[in-house]
């Protein structure tokens, strides 16, 4: 892959998470002016991060021949991937643009966490073996990045209708989509983030069985995405059949979001299987 | 050549003098013609509306005697006997285009930014370039007009916000609702603001409209003229479980709609939002809903405060359109080949008017 010459694929990533930085400052002037005017310095700040962000992927990728989704900082730069390449495509609607505000902290947030030595001290070597793993890790991780989103997208949410109720000048003055569209996108990420999901353990149950013989194995990692999988179908559920939408859904996905976030390094390395 | 214009507007005439001079569009071509055939002018546009009758014209003569041979042009062709001292004003370049530029960005406008304006300029342009009136100086300069309304409409906020309570009504349900299409209105009292945010409401796209009043007779002529449903007041919350804009404006002493009895109803709405507008004075909602989750009340002050906020809003942008509109005329001025640069009348806005009539 093309590039400047000695840098590896962190130094592009650490520049990625820079450009994330740049768009939080960004993000916190924008919050102040109370989003009133449409704004395109926030999508390009995370344009310019997303496209060092996927030649650091990509450089990862070719140098070590296989899809770079095989240690926590893979897996952290993946889901950090799949938020700001949902957002740059939300973001092409102009009412949408500012979700750009909301996803920026959590996109600084997953860069730091990532570029933490601690977490890539395996460097190249995979710690699960590729191609099937490679797929069903793929497939969850993608699945997280889009429960990510709706996790912004329920921030945004929140904000306006808190602003709608008692900060009435600067919600009819804000530049933002309206709280149903919100909802329908929340609910729609959820459900894509629900079937990648769902495919993702699919592909790990039967890589598990060619591999030990068994669907299911009470490993800590596996416990922990059943359970993720089952907080993420009650959600689902809510909404669809029990009609909880509003403030309360929107709480939910970002509350469930959160947990996944805090959790999902500590019980990766509880997993033997995820962290031999 | 040069641009001129004469005319009189909001600004400087009251109605009764505007509506002695206003043009109907059927007028407008024969007085085209007229204007042309005396010599005075070479091209010329007429823009009448509510608010303003202007004359543009591209003459080739000085501007002076042209601005005093269009006053009286404009006076005698109305029938107007009355010497309008004050009332007219006379411009020309640059002032003229800018001016023409100001009218057609919504700048001179009664209210601030609107972009009516803009779609009758455009019909005024029309009409004389159907009928010959126009030629490559005034061409020029209309079609410049447009895009720089565009380019002030997209490269400003002076079109942001709602400066009206109905349309702040409008844009409040924007806010909350992915479409007004799936929306049912209901209107709590037949007065005439909630009869003017309702008509607001429907002209974006409403699906349906519910009226309940005390006099059902009233109820019931406001919905057949807005195409709606009445229904008695006694039953509206029978109702409640389909609207999702309810403006009220009743003349009762106390609360219509309360906390008590507006949380059995909310279930029914099987979690879609409800936006609350009371009108009334005294205040017909009680402010306590606001705390429910799904229930979005305003009240007339809010509603007014909102308006008022666009418009400061909206005000703090004609520095910038100013600027934008003074390159933009420039622009023109410098496009060769380089027109004929006349001396201007007048430099500030206060001066514009003369007293020649």
């Amino acid at each position: 892959m093309g590039g400047v010459s000695g840098f590896t694929d962190r130094h592009y990533f650490l520049l990625a998470v820079i450009f994330y930085g740049v768009a939080t400052l960004y993000a916190v002037f924008l919050w102040r002016r109370g989003f009133r005017q449409d704004n395109r310095i926030i999508y390009i700040l995370l344009l310019a991060g997303a496209g060092l962000h996927t030649l650091a992927m990509i450089k990862r990728g070719f140098s070590f021949q296989r899809c770079p989704v095989t240690n926590l900082y893979e897996a952290t730069t993946f889901i950090a991937w799949t938020v700001v390449a949902s957002y740059l495509v939300f973001g092409l609607v102009r009412r949408f643009r500012f979700l750009g505000a909301f996803a920026a902290p959590l996109l600084l947030g997953l860069g730091v966490f990532a570029l933490m030595p601690e977490l890539d001290k395996h460097g190249p070597q995979p710690q699960f073996r590729p191609p099937a793993s490679s797929l069903h890790a793929a497939f969850v991780l993608l699945a997280y990045g889009a429960f990510g989103l709706a996790g912004v997208a329920a921030l945004m949410f929140v904000k306006q209708e808190r602003d709608l109720k008692y900060n009435k000048t600067r919600a009819a003055l804000a530049f933002l989509p309206s709280l149903q569209r919100l909802e329908t996108v929340m609910m729609r990420l959820l459900q894509v983030g629900f079937g990648l999901l769902t495919l993702g353990l699919l592909l790990g149950s039967g890589w598990l069985k060619q591999e030990k013989g068994v669907f299911f194995q009470p490993d800590a990692k596996i416990v922990w995405s059943l359970a993720v999988w089952l907080m993420y179908l009650i959600l689902l559920v809510a909404r669809g059949w029990f009609r909880q939408g509003g403030r309360r859904f929107a709480w939910a996905a970002m509350g469930t979001f959160a947990f996944v976030m805090l959790t999902f390094w500590g019980f990766n390395l509880l997993s033997d299987i995820h962290h031999p | 050549m040069s641009v001129v214009v004469v005319g009189l507007s909001h600004r400087t005439a009251p109605v009764e003098v505007r509506e002695r001079l206003a043009f109907a569009d059927a007028d407008i071509p024969p007085a085209l013609a007229s204007l042309r055939a005396s010599g005075l002018v070479a091209e010329a546009v007429i823009l009448s509306t509510c608010n303003r009758v202007e004359l543009y014209a591209a003459t080739d003569q000085d501007p002076a005697a042209a601005l005093a041979g269009l006053r009286r042009f404009l006076l005698d062709s109305r029938r107007c006997g009355a010497p309008l001292t004050t009332e007219l004003y006379s411009l020309c370049e640059p002032h003229s285009l800018e001016h023409l530029f100001r009218v057609v960005s919504g700048l001179d406008s009664m209210v601030l930014g609107e972009t009516e304006i803009a779609g009758q300029a455009k019909k005024a342009y029309d009409l004389a370039l159907r009928a010959r009136a126009t030629g490559r100086r005034l061409n020029r300069a209309f079609q410049r007009a447009f895009n720089v309304a565009k380019q002030i409409r997209t490269e400003t906020n002076i079109q942001r916000g709602s400066v009206s309570v109905a349309s702040v009504a409008v844009d409040l349900a924007g806010r909350i609702f992915e479409t007004l299409e799936r929306s049912t209105v209901m209107i709590l009292g037949a007065g005439d603001t909630g009869e003017k945010a309702a008509k607001a409401l429907l002209s974006r796209g409403a699906r349906g409209l519910v009226v309940t009043n005390r006099s059902f007779e009233r109820a019931a002529a406001l919905a057949a003229e807005l195409g709606g449903r009445a229904v008695p007041f006694d039953d509206w919350s029978a109702e409640f479980a389909q609207v999702d804009i309810l403006i009220s404006s009743t003349a009762a002493p106390g609360y219509v709609l309360d906390r008590a009895r507006l949380e059995p109803l909310l279930p029914l709405r099987r979690g879609q939002p409800v936006l609350l507008i009371d009108l009334a004075v005294p205040r017909d909602i009680d402010p306590a809903v606001n705390l429910l989750e799904g229930v979005f009340l305003y009240d007339i002050d809010d509603l007014q405060s909102i308006a008022d906020d666009a418009l400061r809003q909206r005000q703090e942008e004609i520095a910038r359109c100013e600027q934008i509109i003074r390159e933009r005329v420039r622009g023109l001025l410098e496009l060769p080949p380089a027109p004929q640069r006349e001396s201007t009348l007048s430099a500030t806005p206060s001066a514009r008017r003369t007293a020649a009539c």
